[in-house]
């Protein structure tokens, strides 16, 4: 029997970029039905616990697992020596020398946490009590825990690099200290930037399992970048990558957290081939969560500017100290992208800063939402404020004088196409009645403040390519099979490259089945970072509908002696594109493609690379990303002078998206971000003592909560980026990037004091009033 | 210990032991597993249910102390493939993200609605305090709560 195409299919949704489709997940997310990691169970799944570190910095002399091998129900138990003892890292291609963590450590421990050892038992409490039965006989070793130091002569040394410094960053352009000497005037700051945690609701989890039969892995992991992941393992594990799936299900959220392998996810693959292949899971707990997961970088960031009466910026210089942690992560690039990110926002020709990306033992900085543009926006924008005060500028027109335009290249040769920041500035300040409230609020404690912010739309950053790919697989009965190797990590990506790769085919979002994040089966993809997906991933979805809807052209030209050329399928029908003219329905299309006539099967692949130079990291040049996102911020709060406490009563953002592939979407990834920029600014800060986390819960981190959500405002500024699919660019992060700064200048603005520690709590407030009176 | 516990409308009979919470109960022993886990220690909401019409967290509640009342998690909402109004509205109005959180967030806007169908945006906030969206989609949590009231109130 004939399969016949069902015009069910079509919905309200035909063509559907730019509309506010539901998400792809919908129904199982609202019903409870999608599946996590964290759901998943096998027959015979033992639960697997990682042997952590009490110390900050120790020798390892001894370890004895006999004690726990002999308690019943422990199936496994791996040590260093069960491994190849092969380190791992994420900035190998820039900066090979920073490969340095051991999944499972050998000799030495850096931080409290630091993974020694794991067990796979055949319960959670049997596992828990084989890890108090593994005696660890250590040489404790001095710690250091500040920067400043660490750096110092004769510091404890964590690695074997000198005086604890993993990475410098110089980056210089021009001559700043001459051009320093003709300005006007010359301001110097330094802001602390607090470390934050991406505490996804969540948490890590993975189950591997190790057939033993074929030697083959498998591993189900909550991860935003799976394909980078199974490198990570292969490289560990010393197998080739075509020996190891990674399946990522749905993921509850990642923010960075879930960027790389973690020692779990070997330690789950080990752990199941020395049980005989029986499948291990492994979920951290919210305390492991705090203490051993990747987290924001402590920045002390120190900038000094010269500028001219009129506004005008001739140079800045500074320095960036980043508190990496125990181990490198991404903390080199993550580094980088804080120091240059400035130059998508204001035109710059005389510049030099300097960053050190530093050991400590506190536990390891990574990736995290923002990429360190967070700590620089902060710092920045304060910056630039207090600038503007200085100079009795209002702070837009001081930005307005500044800011990088469309199509100009930057002093490190990123090249700026549409520029979308002058028109953000402007409709923000419109929005949120600046002029009139900047001028009129002064005696209520009210004020009003703004920050502005730049982002990429992916970074090649640890390969030498950063390609995505995608199939588009039209089936018989008409419906579609989207194959992606993005991974959605909760952002909406699946629904929106659905979107990309529907509309080009010129269908409904309906047919759209979406499979995506899972390295045996789907095309390969870098993974969830950069706010690169939309962009580069959806490219790749732009080109799989493309190819797949010329296969069925070419049918119906050849069946109907026409030109392919003059052809299209829009609004699911096929059109001549001189007058838009149907011909037939996308159903009887494919009719033909699979008939007895021609039995074409229709299977269209999308590859897109997109058009950059790495960054080289000893001059700091390089167009990094295909396309810039820009956006301005503005916050209104009132203070209360008694209490210190800060009400911030609304914000408004305006974000150059290119073009909202879909509004709701790009309108809730702007809200989240506020949202934790509210939480950075107000309340976010890991705490240490010695190494160990003092508040490891929600407790005492605390996350934004429904009760301190101000009223948000949307702005979204089109600018139909050509490289970009339907003029499309990535945002997932550009809108976290000013918030702290609109606020903490929106709060002098309002008092007349400056914060700039983060996090702004009421006593520091008090205190700043305090030294104001004095 | 055995222990009858009434989750969705149905009886299940349960041999227990006393420490297991209802939060693992519903997940290990019954596979519901839309009932999510976060924090574990009554911070986030990520494990909301209904116990007799009020929002409970299932991570601190002994499974054996709620013997006999009326539990209703995220699975018994939708009749069929008929979606509870507050499941709809948080479709409608984008409010999911990465919907790890939502099981939850749901659960205590239905207690919240099943109350107040009418409820003010200071009602709305206070009610789901309680239960952390990392991704922050809360304007349109808080939208869909408000919308899904009006049609719970006109049925």
């Amino acid at each position: 029997m004939a399969l016949t195409p069902k015009s069910k299919f079509v919905d309200q949704y035909v063509d559907p970029v730019g509309k506010s489709v539901p998400r792809i997940e919908g129904r199982g997310i609202v019903t409870g039905q999608l599946k996590y990691v964290f759901d998943v169970s096998f027959p015979n799944m033992l639960i697997g616990k990682m042997l952590r570190s009490p110390h900050p910095h120790a020798r390892i002399i001894s370890i004895d697992t006999s004690k726990a091998e002999a308690l019943t129900g422990v199936k496994a138990i791996i040590t260093a020596k069960d491994t190849y003892q092969i380190k791992f890292g994420s900035n190998e291609y820039f900066f090979p020398h920073t490969v340095d963590q051991m999944a499972i450590e050998a000799d030495k421990v850096r931080y409290i946490g630091d993974e020694i050892a794991a067990v796979a038992a055949i319960d959670e409490e049997t596992a828990i009590k084989a890890l108090h039965l593994i005696d660890v006989k250590y040489e404790i070793l001095p710690g250091v825990f500040d920067m400043e130091e660490a750096i110092k002569p004769g510091a404890p040394q964590i690695h074997e690099s000198l005086n604890n410094i993993a990475v410098i960053l110089p980056v210089n352009f021009g001559n700043p200290e001459r051009v320093m000497k003709e300005a006007d005037h010359v301001r110097e700051d330094k802001f602390w930037c607090p470390v934050a945690h991406p505490s996804a609701m969540e948490p890590h989890v993975c189950v591997g399992q190790w057939e033993t039969f074929s030697n083959k892995i498998t591993l189900w992991s909550s991860s935003q970048a799976p394909f980078k992941c199974r490198e990570a393992l292969a490289k560990t594990l010393k197998m080739d990558l075509n020996d190891i799936r990674v399946i990522k299900m749905a993921v509850g959220g990642g923010f960075g957290g879930k960027l790389e392998m973690l020692p779990m996810d070997f330690a789950a693959c080990l752990l199941s081939k020395k049980a005989g292949g029986l499948p291990v899971k492994i979920c951290l707990t919210r305390e492991e969560e705090f203490t051993t997961t990747r987290r924001k970088h402590g920045m002390i960031y120190k900038i000094k500017t010269g500028v001219k009466k009129d506004g005008t910026i001739l140079a800045i210089t500074g320095e960036v100290l980043a508190d990496g942690g125990a181990y490198c992560s991404y903390g080199p690039t993550v580094l980088a992208a804080a120091i240059m990110r400035i130059f998508m926002v204001y035109k710059i020709q005389h510049f030099r800063m300097s960053g050190y990306r530093i050991y400590t033992n506190n536990p390891v900085s990574g990736a995290m939402r923002g990429f360190g543009g967070v700590q620089s926006g902060f710092a920045i924008e304060s910056h630039m404020d207090m600038i503007a005060r200085d100079l009795g500028m209002d702070p837009i027109e001081f930005r307005l004088k500044n800011i990088t335009t469309p199509n100009m290249t930057t002093v490190n040769k990123m090249i700026l196409t549409t520029n979308g920041l002058k028109e953000c500035i402007e409709r923000a300040a419109e929005a949120s009645g600046w002029r009139k409230k900047r001028a009129q609020m002064k005696h209520l404690k009210r004020g009003i403040g703004i920050g502005i912010a730049a982002d990429v739309m992916g970074s090649k950053m640890y390969k030498s390519h950063e390609s995505a790919g995608a199939i588009v697989k039209v089936e018989e009965d008409g419906s579609v099979y989207f194959f992606t190797g993005a991974a959605d990590t909760g952002q909406g990506s699946n629904t929106a490259l659905s979107q990309i790769a529907a509309h080009e085919l010129g269908v409904s979002y309906s047919r759209i089945k979406c499979r995506s994040g899972d390295t045996e089966i789907t095309p390969f993809d870098t993974g969830s970072f950069a706010s690169r997906v939309t962009f580069i991933s959806g490219n790749a979805a732009l080109l799989g509908g493309r190819d797949a809807k010329l296969q069925i052209l070419e049918i119906v030209a050849r069946e109907h002696n026409l030109n392919i050329n003059d052809l299209d399928i829009k609004g699911e029908k096929v059109i001549f594109k001189k007058d838009g003219k149907s011909l037939m329905t996308f159903d009887r299309a494919l009719e033909l493609c699979y008939s007895f006539k021609y039995g074409k099967q229709i299977i269209g692949r999308g590859s897109y690379n997109p058009k950059t130079s790495p960054i080289d990291f000893r001059t700091g040049e390089g167009n990094v990303s295909g396309s810039y996102g820009f956006e301005a911020q503005i916050a209104e709060v009132e203070v209360n002078t008694d209490t210190g406490e800060v009400n911030l009563l609304e914000l408004w953002d305006a974000h150059d998206i290119g073009r909202a592939i879909n509004p709701q979407s790009v309108e809730s990834q702007i809200e989240g971000s506020l949202a934790m920029g509210i939480g950075y600014t107000f309340y976010e800060d890991l705490r240490f003592k010695n190494g160990r986390v003092l508040n490891p819960n929600f407790a005492g981190y605390r996350l934004p909560r429904s009760i301190g959500i101000p009223k948000m405002n949307t702005i979204l500024i089109e600018t139909n980026d050509p490289e970009g699919p339907f003029g499309a660019k990535g945002m997932g992060e550009a809108s976290l990037l000013p918030t702290s700064a609109a606020i903490a200048n929106a709060i002098e603005d309002a008092i007349g004091v400056r914060i700039k520690e983060l996090p702004i709590t009421p006593e520091k407030i008090i205190e700043a009033l305090k030294a104001l009176q004095t | 210990m055995n222990v009858n516990l009434i989750i969705n409308k149905k009886e299940h009979l349960l041999d227990l032991k006393g420490h297991e919470t209802l939060l693992e109960v519903l997940r290990e022993h019954l596979s519901l597993t839309g009932t999510k886990t976060s924090c574990q220690e009554s911070e986030c909401g990520a494990c909301t249910v209904m116990i007799n019409g009020k929002a409970v967290l299932s991570c601190i509640t002994l499974a054996a102390n709620v013997e006999g009342d009326d539990i209703t998690t995220i699975e018994g909402l939708a009749q069929g493939d008929m979606l509870h109004p507050v499941q709809e509205a948080f479709i409608d109005h984008g409010s999911v993200q990465c919907g790890f959180c939502i099981p939850g967030m749901i659960m205590s806007s239905v207690a919240l609605l099943e109350k107040n169908q009418q409820p003010t945006q200071e009602e709305i906030k206070y009610a789901l305090d309680g239960n952390i969206c990392r991704c922050a989609g809360y304007p349109k949590i808080f939208e869909a709560v408000s919308e899904a009231g009006k049609k719970m109130k006109k049925k």
